[in-house]
């Protein structure tokens, strides 16, 4: 794995992250840093300390807590010595890192008229690391493809947090926008597939070049805000299949809306843990009950499989994860 | 004849000498203005620019010229791969390595020194104080620099002939 992300740490605990067995630190998944607290590590789905001599211990006490300088460090190189650069990202509560990789922040926030304006006394980092897991889609595209347009359906992809979402959104783009639609039938070109990446994190772009490979026929909207980015695609990229990451905002569903009368495929994804899920939420049950999505795929996450169910339009199950097992994760 | 050479390499080298510490105190506030002009600069890009910081110390540095370039190539140098200074001890051993070059004095280089502690950890708006405040102190040493310009050089152009002269008297 490319290790560049590991020059944002200050030597204290760089040393610490050097000093992991490297099977661990080929999983390492999450690095939670707070200030005065134990140093955790999220590696292959689990949590542990680390201990100032390196190892992992599941005694809080016994972990390395950072102090004030380690934080200051490392927020100091993470933003490039330039806070004042990052005042969008400190009011979003996280920075993006070369290569895609993410880093949450938690502090003090500062309030102008009820908004947050800045955030300050930054104390607890969390620094995920992206990765890119070419192929993880191949098991999952051909209940995606509709024959009879030569394209891919409506879907909506749902899963909790950290089990993969946006890995697998990026390899559907990647193979999408390169036609390497993995069924002996599909045998038409690659479509042009417009990304809307609000929080930088589907094309981890730096400088609004992506860092991962997103397949010759991709465009990124950058940390540009879903429902606008949606219009400004439709209406300047001639897009023809729409990625977006996370929807659930009223004004998404207009954009969703939209781009449907523009003859666009949307492909997108949100929180969730089945499709029963979102009757609950006021503008996804519209979009579901207006039978927007054509296709439904929840993923679960069991050890280090990636699982998912697929649903039709009628939410009826297609595919469940009974019946079949995704690809087993690098 | 070999005393007569002697006498005049001596006067020479003393008056070299003068006219060398003259010329520092004629460079300090020219080069305190370069620093102040340098400071504004930098303001403009962290405010108008948002410039990261290692990037707008090269630019500025490269507009400024001697001696500044030096002090700012050497801090954002040391700011990026493979040292990964933090800002602050960039800065600091930026102005420890180069600062010899300049014709500064102390009075100047404390008030960089108390810059660094603050450039690039804040919002623009905080940034922009902070070099607000370096730039007006630094404006007040410039006043500084220039009345002892004004007392100091022709006198120190003068010292070191007549000191030549005088030690030659001496060993006449």
């Amino acid at each position: 794995m490319d290790q560049s992300w590991l020059s944002v740490f200050p030597d204290t605990l760089r040393r610490l992250l050097a000093k992991l067995p490297e099977s661990l630190f080929a999983e390492l998944e999450e690095i939670r840093i707070r200030e005065g607290r134990p140093f955790e590590v999220n590696a292959g789905g689990r949590h542990q300390f680390l201990t100032p001599d390196g190892e992992m211990t599941s005694v809080p006490s016994r972990a390395y807590h950072p102090d004030k300088q380690d934080t200051g460090r490392l927020l100091d190189l993470l933003t490039n010595h330039s806070l004042y650069t990052m005042e969008e990202e400190l009011r979003k509560g996280f920075i993006t890192l070369p290569g895609g990789h993410r880093v949450g922040l938690s502090g003090r926030t500062v309030l102008a008229g009820g908004r947050v304006e800045h955030l300050r006394d930054i104390s607890g980092f969390n620094i995920r690391l992206a990765r890119e897991l070419k192929g993880i889609g191949d098991p999952l595209l051909p209940y995606l493809l509709d024959f009879r347009h030569q394209t891919v359906l409506h879907t909506l992809i749902l899963s909790p947090p950290q089990q993969g979402k946006t890995t697998l959104v990026r390899d559907l783009v990647r193979l999408i926008s390169g036609g390497s639609w993995r069924h002996p039938e599909a045998r038409w070109p690659g479509k042009k597939v417009a990304v809307i990446d609000e929080r930088s994190e589907i094309a981890g772009s730096k400088f609004g070049v992506p860092s991962f490979d997103l397949g010759p026929r991709t465009d990124v909207m950058d940390g540009c805000p879903k429902s606008e980015g949606m219009m400004m695609m439709i209406r300047s990229m001639s897009p023809e299949v729409l990625v977006v990451d996370e929807i659930g905002r009223p004004e998404d569903a207009e954009a969703l809306t939209e781009a449907l009368h523009a003859g666009v495929r949307v492909i997108a994804t949100a929180h969730g843990t089945d499709v029963e899920d979102l009757e609950s939420r006021p503008v996804l049950s519209k979009l579901i009950g207006a039978s927007f999505f054509q296709r439904y795929i929840v993923l679960y996450r069991r050890e280090n499989q990636l699982l998912f169910s697929v649903r039709d339009e009628q939410r009826r199950r297609i595919l469940g994860i009974e019946e079949k097992e995704g690809r087993q994760r690098a | 004849m070999l005393k007569l050479l002697g006498a005049a390499l001596i006067i020479s080298a003393a008056t070299a000498a003068g006219w060398f510490q003259a010329k520092q105190y004629a460079n300090r506030p020219v080069q305190i203005r370069k620093l102040i002009l340098a400071l504004r600069r930098l303001q403009t890009e962290i405010q108008y620019g948002y410039t990261p910081l290692p990037e707008a110390l090269l630019r500025v540095g490269e507009q400024s010229g001697d001696p500044i370039r030096p002090i700012f190539a050497s801090a954002a140098s040391q700011m990026n791969a493979p040292f990964n200074y933090t800002a602050k001890d960039s800065l600091q051993r930026a102005l420890d390595q180069e600062w010899k070059g300049t014709a500064m004095k102390t009075a100047e280089k404390d008030i960089m020194s108390q810059l660094s502690h603050t450039l690039g950890t804040s919002d623009r708006q905080d940034q922009f104080g902070h070099l607000a405040t370096a730039v007006r102190q630094l404006e007040n040493e410039e006043i500084v620099a220039r009345e002892e310009q004004g007392s100091y050089e022709k006198m120190f152009k003068s010292l070191g002939l007549l000191f030549g002269a005088f030690i030659v008297i001496i060993l006449y």
